[in-house]
Formats: C-alpha cells, sequence, structure tokens
C-alpha cells in the first residue's frame, strides 16, 4: 500500500467507514455497466472509499461518472477524496473550467424551469404543471438538491391524472428517498404506487416494486420480510426495469443471504431452490446458490466458507455494506444451532474445528448465543463438551405450578390488604392542584414527613 | 379505716375477678369483667393518693397473669405518681407484659395502651429490651398480628432508629391485612375467644388509636429498611413493594413511595438480579412519579443488567457519592456495585455446567473497579464466599493433576417426587384455607361501608325502576369498587 492509500485509509477509519482489504471477485467495469442511473456514481464512491485494491480505480471512474453529469458537488466530493489517496492522478485536479460552467449551466437552468412552472401555475393547466414539476425535479435530482428534487415531485401529485403518471411520480420518489437513505419513505411511496394498471404495466412494475420494497425492508432490518420480497421478484422482466436501482445479480444475493439468514431448511427449499422464477436469478450467483444448497443439506462448514470467500463483494455493495456483520451472525448462529439438533452431546474441538477460526473462538459466540437464548445449550470448558439442552418440561410444570400458588396467594393477601386500607378510609391522597398544573401529571406531596 | 385494713381491701377487691374456668359463657365474662373494672376504679378514687403506696406492696400479691386488670391498674397507679419509682418497677412490666391474660386486656386497651407507650417510649428500658417487651405484648394480644397498630409503629421506630431489630422481627414478619379505623360491626362480647383480632383491637377498644396513611406507609417502610439490615432481602422487597403499590386516590403520590421505590429497584436488583417490574396494582400517579422521579435508579437497574461492568461504574459515579448518600442510599448502592459480578457469575449457570475459575475471572468484571478481578485467588475467594452464603449452587474443585481449578454449577433441583409436589401444594392450599377467616372479616366490615351499602341501594332502586343495566349510569357508583380490585387481572 502506498503512503497516500494508507493517509487515506486512516482518515476513512477514523471517519468510521468500513475498509475492505481483499480484493473482491468482480470486475468493476463489468460490474458497473449493470447500472444506470445516479446509483453508479454511488456504488462507484462506496467502492473507492472501502477497497484498498480498486480504491484509485473506482474513484478515477467515478470522477469521470461525476463529470458526465451536472453534479458539482459530487464531483467535488469525489476529486478531494482522490486527492488524499492518489495525488499524482490527473483526475486529481479540479477541472475548474468545468465546475464553473457546469454550475453556472445549472443555475441558469434552475431559473428557466422555475420561471416556466410559474407560468404554467398562473395558466392553470393540470397537465402543464405536472411536467413543470417533473422538469424542475429531476434538474434538481441531477444537480444533487435531493430535498428540493422530492419537493418538487411530490408537488406532481395533485395534477396526475393516468396510472402511468402515478407510477412515474411513485418511482422518483422512491429513487430520491433511496439515495437520502429514508427506508420508511420509500416503504410508504411504493404502498401508493400498486393497483389501478393493466396486466401489462403491472407485470413490468413487479420486480421493481418488489426489489424496491426488499431493499427498504433491508435498510430497516427486517431480514425475513426482505427475503419474501426479493424471492418473490419476477426474473421475466428486462433488467432495464429496475437497474436504476440494483441488478438481478443484486436480487439473487440480497434475496440468498437473507433467506440464508431468516429461514429454516425446509423454506430454503421450497422458496428459494425450487422457485423457478428465482431460480433464474440464481443462475447470475452459482456460489450463492451453493451456499443454500450446503445449508440444506447439512453441510454448514462448508456453507460458511463459501460465503466467507465472498464477504469482501458484499461489504462492497451499497445496500449490504452496514447489514453484512449482522447477516452473517445470524447465519453462523442459524447453523450452529442446525447443528446441534442431531447430538446430545459435541464436543468443543469439533465445534472449534467446524466454526471457529485461528482468531475466532467458537465457546465465545456459543457463550452469546446460549446468553441470548437463540441455542439451548451448556458449555463445560473442562471435558470441553457442548451439551445440548433437552428441557426438563416436568421440572418446568412443576415450579411453575408452585410459583402460580405462591403468586395467587400473594395476590390473595394483597387484595385483602388493599380493601381493608380502602375501608378505613386511608389511603393517599394526593392534594388536588387546581389550575391545569399539570406538568409532571402527579403532584408529588413533599410535606408529608419522613422519619427516615 | 387503718392503714393495713385499706390494703386488706384492696387486696380482696383486686382479687375478685374469679378465673375463667368459672363462669359458664362470654354473657357472664362480659358482665363479670365490666363490674370489676368498675370496682377498681371505685378503688382507686376512694383511696386516692394513698393508693401507689398500697399498690408497691400489693403487686407481690397480685399474679399479673390471673389478675392482669388488676395488676395493670397497679402499675398505672404507680407509673403516675409524682415521686417515680426506683427500679424496682422494671421486673414487674416485664413480667406483667410477658404472662398478661389477653382476654381481661381487651376491656382495659387504654391503659395498657399507655404502659406500652411508655415502653416504646424507650426511657424505662434498653431499646432491645423494650422492643423484645413491644413484639411479644403485641403478638400476645393479637396472635395472629394481622392488625396494624400504632404499637406496631412505635416498636419498628424504636428498632430502627437504636438498631435492634432482631427482637422485632417476629412482629414485622407478620402479615398485616387489618387497618384500624373501621366502624366495628361487631356484635359478639369483646372477650369471645372466636371473634376476629380486627373487632377488639380498634381505637375505640383503645388498644390502638386512628392511623393516617402516612403512619402506615412508614410502617412498611421502616419494616422494609429494617430487612435490609438483617439483609433479608425477600422479606425486605415485599414490605416495600408494599409501599410502592400503596393505593392512592386522585392525583397523588408520597414522597415516601418514591423513596421506597428507589430502594425497591435496588433491593431488586440484590434479590433477582434484574430490574423489578411494577406490579400492575401500582397507581397511575404513582407510575409517573416513579418514572420521573427515580429515574437515576432506572438507569441504574438498566446498567445492572449490561454484560459489562462499565456503565453501572458510570452510572453511579455521574451522580457523585453525594447523590446517594443525601437519598440515604449509598451503602445500598455499594451493595450492588459489589453484587454486579456476583450475578454475573451465577448467570454463568445458564451457560456453562463446568468452568475454570480463570475463565470466570475473564467472563466477569467487577462494579467497583470497572474491571476484571486482578487475581486468582481473588476470584476463588469471591466465588467461594457466593457458594458459602448459598447464592451460588456449586462447587470448587482443584484437580489433583495440577490442573487449573475449576466451578462446577450443581444443577438446580431434581424434579421434586409426586408425594412431595402434593405437599408442598397442599401447604399453599392450606394457607389459602387460613385466609378463610379473614376474607369473612373482610367482607364483614365492606358490608357496612357507607360506599358499598349507598352502591346496593342505588342498584336495587335501580332494578325497581327498570332501567337495567346502564353503563354511563353505573360509572359513578361502581368507581369505589373499581378502585378496591385495581389489578385484578386473570391469574397469572
Amino acid at each position: 500500500m502506498t503512503n497516500h492509500l494508507l493517509n487515506f485509509f486512516t482518515v476513512i477509519d477514523n471517519q468510521g467507514g468500513i475498509i475492505v482489504r481483499d480484493a473482491p471477485k468482480f470486475d468493476l467495469d463489468l460490474y458497473i455497466q449493470n447500472y444506470r442511473g445516479r446509483t453508479r456514481f454511488d456504488r462507484l464512491f462506496l467502492i473507492g472509499r472501502s477497497s484498498v485494491p480498486l480504491c484509485v480505480d473506482a474513484l478515477k471512474a467515478a470522477t469521470a461518472e461525476a463529470k458526465r453529469g451536472r453534479d458539482t458537488q459530487r464531483y467535488r466530493e469525489v476529486v478531494e477524496h482522490l486527492r488524499i489517496a492518489a495525488p499524482n492522478e490527473p483526475e486529481a485536479t479540479f477541472d475548474q473550467a468545468w465546475l464553473e460552467s457546469t454550475e453556472s449551466a445549472n443555475r441558469n437552468e434552475t431559473h428557466r424551469l422555475t420561471a416556466e412552472l410559474k407560468g404554467y401555475k398562473n395558466n392553470l393547466i393540470k397537465e402543464s404543471i405536472r411536467m413543470g414539476n417533473e422538469d424542475l425535479g429531476k434538474h434538481l435530482e441531477s444537480i444533487g438538491d435531493l430535498n428540493g428534487a422530492a419537493e418538487s415531485y411530490s408537488k406532481m401529485r395533485p395534477d396526475v391524472s393516468t396510472p402511468k403518471q402515478i407510477v412515474d411520480v411513485g418511482k422518483h420518489l422512491v429513487r430520491v428517498s433511496l439515495q437520502r437513505r429514508e427506508w420508511s419513505m420509500v416503504s410508504a411511496h411504493l404502498s401508493k404506487m400498486g393497483g389501478n394498471q393493466n396486466s401489462e404495466d403491472e407485470k413490468t412494475l413487479q420486480p421493481y416494486i418488489k426489489i424496491v420494497s426488499g431493499i427498504a425492508l433491508m435498510g430497516q432490518e427486517r431480514f425475513h420480510e426482505a427475503a419474501i420480497a426479493f424471492l418473490a421478484a419476477d426474473a421475466e422482466v428486462a433488467a432495464s426495469h429496475y437497474n436504476e436501482v440494483a441488478s438481478p445479480n443484486d436480487v439473487a444475493i440480497y434475496g440468498g443471504l437473507l433467506a440464508l439468514a431468516s429461514m429454516d431448511r425446509r423454506d430454503l427449499q421450497t422458496k428459494v431452490l425450487d422457485n423457478s422464477s428465482f431460480r433464474t436469478f440464481l443462475e447470475r450467483e452459482p456460489h450463492i446458490r451453493r451456499a443454500v444448497t450446503q445449508f440444506v443439506n447439512g453441510r454448514y462448514s462448508a456453507c460458511i466458507a463459501t460465503l466467507e470467500s465472498h464477504r469482501p463483494d458484499y461489504l462492497l455493495d451499497i445496500y449490504l455494506q452496514k447489514h453484512i456483520p449482522k447477516i452473517y451472525d445470524e447465519i453462523r448462529n442459524k447453523c450452529i444451532v442446525q447443528y446441534l439438533i442431531p447430538f446430545s452431546r459435541v464436543k468443543l474441538d469439533t465445534m472449534q474445528a467446524a466454526f471457529g477460526g485461528p482468531d475466532k473462538f467458537v465457546e465465545d459466540e456459543l457463550f452469546t448465543m446460549i446468553k441470548a437464548g437463540t441455542l439451548k445449550a451448556s458449555v463445560n470448558t473442562i471435558d470441553k463438551l457442548v451439551t445440548t439442552v433437552s428441557p426438563n418440561s416436568r421440572l418446568k410444570m412443576q415450579a411453575d405450578a408452585l410459583e402460580t400458588a405462591r403468586s395467587y396467594e400473594k395476590q390473595a393477601i394483597d387484595r385483602l390488604r388493599r380493601m381493608s386500607i380502602a375501608a378505613a378510609d386511608l389511603e393517599f391522597k394526593g392534594q388536588r392542584r387546581t389550575g391545569g398544573m399539570h406538568g409532571l401529571g402527579a403532584s408529588v406531596d413533599m410535606f408529608d414527613e419522613t422519619t427516615v | 379505716m387503718d392503714h393495713r385494713a385499706a390494703m386488706d381491701h384492696c387486696a380482696s377487691v383486686l382479687l375478685a375477678f374469679p378465673p375463667a374456668s368459672e363462669l359458664a359463657d362470654n354473657e357472664q365474662y362480659h358482665k363479670a369483667v365490666r363490674l370489676h373494672i368498675q370496682k377498681v376504679e371505685k378503688l382507686m378514687a376512694e383511696n386516692g393518693p394513698a393508693f401507689p403506696a398500697y399498690a408497691e406492696n400489693l403487686l407481690g400479691v397480685i399474679h399479673p397473669a390471673d389478675h392482669s386488670i388488676s395488676y395493670l391498674a397497679l402499675l398505672q397507679s404507680l407509673l403516675t405518681r409524682d415521686t417515680p419509682i426506683q427500679g424496682g418497677l422494671l421486673p414487674q412490666i416485664t413480667t406483667f407484659l410477658m404472662t398478661f391474660d389477653p382476654r381481661q386486656i381487651r376491656y382495659v386497651g387504654l391503659a395498657f395502651s399507655s404502659l406500652l407507650k411508655t415502653v416504646s417510649g424507650g426511657e424505662l428500658f434498653p431499646a432491645s429490651v423494650a422492643g423484645d417487651l413491644l413484639a411479644t405484648a403485641l403478638l400476645r394480644i393479637d396472635p395472629s398480628g394481622s392488625v396494624l397498630t400504632s404499637h406496631h409503629i412505635a416498636a419498628v421506630n424504636l428498632a430502627y432508629e437504636t438498631d435492634n431489630v432482631d427482637p422485632v422481627l417476629p412482629l414485622i414478619e407478620k402479615t398485616i391485612v387489618f387497618y384500624p379505623g373501621v366502624k366495628s360491626t361487631e356484635s359478639r362480647y369483646p372477650c369471645d375467644m372466636e371473634s376476629s383480632p380486627v373487632a377488639y383491637v380498634t381505637p375505640e377498644s383503645g388498644l390502638t388509636t386512628k392511623l393516617t396513611s402516612t403512619a402506615v406507609l412508614q410502617y412498611d417502610l421502616l419494616c422494609g429498611m429494617c430487612f435490609m439490615q438483617k439483609r433479608l432481602w425477600r422479606q425486605a422487597f415485599d414490605a416495600l413493594e408494599r409501599v410502592v403499590t400503596y393505593p392512592t386516590k386522585d392525583v397523588g403520590c408520597s414522597k415516601i413511595m418514591v423513596e421506597a421505590h428507589n430502594k425497591w429497584v435496588l433491593v431488586g436488583l440484590l434479590l433477582n438480579g434484574k430490574t423489578p417490574t411494577l406490579p400492575p396494582i401500582t397507581g397511575q400517579s404513582a407510575q409517573k412519579a416513579y418514572s420521573t422521579l427515580g429515574k437515576p435508579y432506572s438507569s441504574i437497574g438498566k446498567a445492572f443488567e449490561k454484560d459489562t461492568a462499565e456503565t453501572l461504574k458510570a452510572e453511579f459515579e455521574s451522580l457523585g457519592l453525594r447523590f446517594w448518600a443525601e437519598d440515604g442510599n449509598l451503602g445500598l448502592m455499594q451493595l450492588v456495585l459489589s453484587h454486579y459480578q456476583r450475578w454475573q457469575i451465577v448467570n454463568l449457570r445458564d451457560v456453562y455446567t463446568k468452568i475454570s475459575l480463570e475463565q470466570i475471572r475473564k467472563r466477569t468484571q467487577s462494579a467497583e473497579t470497572g474491571g476484571q478481578l486482578a487475581t486468582g485467588d481473588e476470584m476463588k475467594a469471591l466465588v467461594q464466599s457466593m457458594i458459602d452464603d448459598g447464592m451460588l449452587n456449586g462447587v470448587i474443585e482443584t484437580p489433583a493433576d495440577g490442573t487449573p481449578a475449576y466451578l462446577t454449577f450443581i444443577e438446580p433441583t431434581e424434579d421434586l417426587s409426586e408425594a412431595d409436589f402434593a405437599a408442598q401444594l397442599l401447604l399453599t392450599a392450606r394457607r389459602m384455607k387460613d385466609l378463610g377467616p379473614i376474607v369473612k372479616a373482610t367482607n364483614e366490615r365492606l358490608a357496612m361501608n357507607r360506599d358499598y351499602l349507598r352502591a346496593v341501594i342505588k342498584d336495587q332502586r335501580r332494578e325497581k325502576d327498570g332501567l337495567g343495566r346502564d353503563p354511563v349510569a353505573q360509572f359513578d357508583t361502581s368507581i369505589e369498587d373499581e378502585d378496591l380490585m385495581t389489578g385484578i387481572l386473570p391469574g397469572r
């Protein structure tokens, strides 16, 4: 690693960013070809900020991508990064002329569109107002003013007249919300899009809705629901209908990983492997399919190894990055639970060989899992055994019965006591406050004497 | 009458009360006692200032258990006379309080109360003796210990203030279910041995005075603190919970309740290793007050449940020793801190069957230092002390081959045999059955309650009017009952 890169990643580390040292298995150019729209820049920029081997390439590609657009803020940002990471590259200096011309063009365009919109509004022609808002929204989005864009797009809504337009408004708003990482807004906008379509349109829209809602659910860590959404996406529809958000490969990865993290073996078999539509997606990412098959077949350590080898790839994904540790943990936990099911006791060493690593002690993991209640087992560190605990239902029943009896008795006495207090007119009476003073909701009598 | 004859006369009057076996029934007993009291009073009035002088000599003649009323009269006259009695009276008072006949005393409550007050005043006897005497005397009057009296409060106050908790433990361990202040509806004679203590321990009989809600709250809080001194966490927790859930009317919450709540949270941590949840019967306004005024304590509770000790230590230190000292909870807080690691170790039982001491050292932290224990020896000492306290069910084993020592958790309990289990359930059932008389007494008392009667009359009138059950009209009449029944939820 050159000194510059080292400095760069120290800065990123201090900002709390994730750093991926291993080279991913994909090719950057091929990868980015799968997408269109603003997500291309976002993805390149994220890879540039995270991946050590791809850093400079990705940042350079991002610079080029930014220059193709009109968002000067992005350009500044990526060049700033590149100046630290690779100051000797030609792209690392600001193209001042381009910046100035673009910025002034942007300003003029904003002016023009705003003025136009004003004109439409005076004429009170609904369709023109809608289009004026749409144009302004698109323009603002392209120059990076997402707040303004969201506002313009939502102003389109009162003037829509056809189902197609409803969908368009929805897509615009969803796109902006996705860029702003407002997952619940994404879901809200999506819910307004469905229905009222002729079957053809609906069919092409289906994967878009499923995929975007999957991403939104994933953003809210609702993994199981997200997995179901991804698995339902229709593979027949061309990727161009949704590739401004995600590629078919992404669908396979998101769906597969989340299903692994949140479904049991039977569901994995019926809903993932036997799912003919999803199979088409899975063919693009054969190792995900392999990992699922391995899990279903009970080869847990192989499954984990397959996933581990692709961890760098997934860590460079714009939507997955944040959730990978959690998803992987859940998959591992499930593997460990499933692994232990057929046994009554397992040697700790065997488990260490299956799940541990040189710096990863399976005992620590077992400790957390048992404590959290995900695993019913106990560990004997002296004889190096993991014993699965079968609940002693009789003991539990007895304890419950005695506890019920005890609490029943306590409640009975308690109630008698309270009735007595009431009968003797001994309830504590707070001073009724007049004048709407309800700040505390309860007045605490500070004047009753305390001897303690 | 000369001196000698007067004294003889006194003795004959005082001894005139026949033994209970000669009185056929309660009615006769009642009449005989009434008559006897009249005579004694008359005697004291007749002899005037000379009576105490006789009394001193008569004490030796009258038996405190057989003629408790007479004996009490003698004591009273000696205690109220201007020249204080020389130390000689203490043994007599002691004997009297330990042996008096509770049936007779039911008729002379006021005099008896004033004697108890003298004792609880703390000047006559050393506090430890006074506590013992009060507890014994009160339990002789009401062996069930189910009625709270003003003397209970004085006794527990004395015990707590002078740090003499042991003597009153038998008294404060009783379950209080009755409180004085309800108009008695008892038709039986006070001497009826069948009647519930609530019938004769009343302000009217003089055996207690009327109480205020503050006094009741204070009693339970003091009980809690006494139990805390003896490290009886379960009892302390229950006592404090009684304060926390004390019924309130209107918007209001006593300062005592807030104070109790804070202690209750900490005791709950010591007892169960986790923050207690407020029982559903807790009053609404009280809950609000607890959540605002008890905030430092609930954050301590949250921190206690964390996996590392740092938060707890930080929470404790951020408020400073002074805060906890001013709240009167510094000692308790320090115990909570020291118990944090103990509970961590106990909770290891869920994960491990055997674990080396070294691993325990690595896995647990002390909340006092915020870090792990420094040496294995410290660890061993801590685990051993926990085993000795009975907090931890396990053994430390040191293998002969020199491998490090480890802890083996012993399985909680083997399941009970069917017979043992049935016996335990039966025990509870029996205790429930024992509540029968209390339920009956409560029922009788409530049946005469003004509010209840008003509701019944209204109900009857409504039925007569044929209005049926109008939910709106029902509301204001049923509200009183609702107060009583707050928290009646489907049995857990």
